[in-house]
């Protein structure tokens, strides 16, 4: 005996009517619009800054102990005023620290020598690992630099 | 240089990492006049650094000596003169409304997560997540970078429930996750050198949210251990703003930054007073410890002479960490080693490296006591934090029907078999 025996033709209707319901609710869940959150992070103001002079490399990747800076305490950097040429000028090359700087300054210096013989190159390598301050540098630099050339970071 | 000292200066970084330089001088307010030469600029023969300097920086085209000499000659511009300080607009709390495809969507191509489906983090999930902790939603817990200098962002309870949920982590595991957050430690820095992380949990709250401490307890087989340290993952990737390229240079990336391998130290087999007190804690006290490094260095065997063996053929930077199942720290208990900062000593003085110190060298007990091994590591410990100030007042809010993977079947006997 074949199911049609017990279900007559109108409730089949109603059957057809109640899946085509179910069907449509269905849907309507799947495309149900979800409020998330948002998972980022929030500006806050404060940036990183190198670590002080003589401070290990692992220091200035632990936040208990690298120096940060407030995003109030930030000066945009005035640019100092440009030479008129490099004619007769002391240029500074100075590696800070990174594999083959040195090597490629020394070319550059070659460059200078050949191309531009009245500009006076010094190889200076910048004291402590690469990120960390070097403060007797800086005044040395301004003492006896026209220009500096810094690298090569990377 | 530039502006305190009034000296011209041009500055060089390798073309690769053009973008990164000139986004950080804008959040800077720093409009350096940047030379890239090609890459990469290390071990490479001399006559490659000869053709760079006389070649192009490919970034702009123009002869590289061309741009140095122009960076300490050419006049300054009006932008150049008046630079501005990129600021960035606090992100909205709540995300556009829209369908659960869409938004896995979303978060995946935003890269807000780890590649692997995520936990959507509606608002009855996250609320429901707080309920493992007393602390207020908005209570800043901490701000994290995972550059050295770039801005770090500020993250509340209520982020890290957030990036909890996404991880597929309980109420329960909240506390852990929040002590993690609290460190401020990214588990993925961006360095070059691809940096690896790993979490270790110590006290009674590891047994309380079932994590495991036995056999395979750094791979994929226990709930707890893997949404811990997939959330820490998540929230790096978050709160530190790491976007591959962008942010994070780490250039081979790490395996291990998944789960990072977190584990509980197996404080009941293990011969020695548990890593958190040999820190300072209370043995009652719960916490996270935080290490990094790059790798798993060898697998050992054998007691104090094995260790030393690693600590001469592995360079280092001046750090191990020994992961080691209990057999092997009861083996170097009965050679003598009671206390593991006396051997911390020992290994120090005879390694005959002039970088180590003692307090480089930590021990890690964790494991199933299948084989007396260690694994050779050369993470840095950076930080032990407490779970305890994170605990909701009745404790940890667990789950009317808490989701655990299978236990780990103790066999001691070898027995089990027979059922026995």
């Amino acid at each position: 005996m074949s199911s049609s025996h017990f279900i007559s033709g109108r409730h089949w209707v109603w059957l057809i009517v109640v899946a085509f319901i179910l069907t449509l609710f269905t849907g309507c869940k799947k495309d149900a619009k979800l409020t998330v959150l948002d998972p980022r992070g929030q500006p806050s103001g404060i940036f990183g800054r190198v670590g002080a002079a003589g401070a290990g490399m692992m220091a200035n990747r632990n936040p208990d102990t690298q120096p940060t800076l407030s995003h109030d305490e930030l000066v945009p950097l005035r640019m100092a005023p440009r030479l008129d040429s490099l004619d007769n000028k002391t240029i500074y090359l100075v590696d800070t620290g990174f594999a083959g700087g040195k090597e490629f300054l020394e070319e550059m210096q070659k460059w200078f020598s050949e191309n531009m013989p009245s500009v006076k190159t010094v190889v200076h390598i910048k004291s402590g690992n690469a990120f960390v301050d070097s403060p007797e540098l800086w005044p040395e630099l301004k003492k006896k630099a026209d220009g500096v050339v810094f690298g090569v970071g990377g | 240089m530039e502006g305190e000292f009034g000296v011209p200066t041009a500055p060089m970084v390798t073309a690769r990492f053009a973008d990164y330089v000139i986004r950080d001088g804008h959040t800077h307010g720093m409009n350096l006049r940047w030379t890239f030469p090609p890459y990469p600029v290390a071990w490479v023969s001399r006559e490659t650094l000869y053709e760079y300097v006389h070649g192009d920086d490919p970034v702009t085209g123009v002869p590289l000596m061309t741009e140095v000499i122009d960076a300490l000659t050419k006049p300054l511009t009006e932008s150049e003169k008046n630079p501005e300080i990129l600021e960035r607009p606090q992100r909205p709390r709540l995300l556009e409304p829209d369908s659960e495809t869409n938004l896995q969507r979303l978060f995946l191509e935003n890269g807000w997560t780890d590649g692997l489906p995520i936990v959507l983090p509606t608002e009855e999930r996250v609320a429901e997540m707080l309920a493992g902790t007393d602390h207020d939603p908005q209570e800043v817990v901490g701000m994290m970078s995972v550059t050295t200098h770039e801005e770090q962002k500020e993250y509340t309870v209520e982020k890290v429930a957030v990036n909890a949920v996404m991880a597929g982590a309980r109420p329960e595991h909240l506390p852990v996750i929040l002590a993690i957050a609290a460190t401020k430690h990214p588990s993925i820095p961006s360095s070059t050198g691809s940096y690896g992380s790993m979490v270790v949990v110590n006290g009674p709250v590891a047994k309380t949210i079932g994590m495991n401490s036995s056999v395979g307890a750094l791979g994929p087989f226990n709930y707890a251990n893997s949404v811990i340290g997939r959330a820490w993952t998540l929230m790096s990737i978050n709160f530190g703003d790491a976007r591959p390229g962008d942010t994070f240079m780490a250039t081979i990336g790490n395996g291990l930054s998944f789960t990072n391998q977190s584990c509980a130290e197996n404080e009941e087999k293990s011969p020695w007073e548990p890593f958190h007190v040999r820190k300072g804690f209370k043995a009652s006290e719960s916490t996270v410890s935080i290490f990094r490094g790059w790798s798993v260095l060898t697998l050992g065997l054998g007691t104090s002479d094995g260790l030393l063996q690693s600590t001469k053929t592995f360079n280092s930077m001046g750090t191990y960490t020994f992961v080691m199942d209990p057999l092997a720290a009861k083996a170097l208990k009965e050679e003598g080693w009671n206390e593991p900062g006396k051997l911390s000593e020992w290994l120090a003085e005879k390694s005959g490296s002039p970088f180590l110190r003692p307090e480089g060298i930590n021990f890690i007990v964790v494991g199933g006591e299948t084989n007396p091994i260690f694994h050779t590591t050369d993470y840095v410990h950076y930080k032990t934090a407490s779970v305890d100030k994170w605990m909701p007042e009745g404790g940890i809010k667990l789950d009317e029907k808490p989701l655990r993977m299978p236990e780990v079947h103790e066999c001691e006997d070898g027995l089990c078999i027979l059922g026995m």
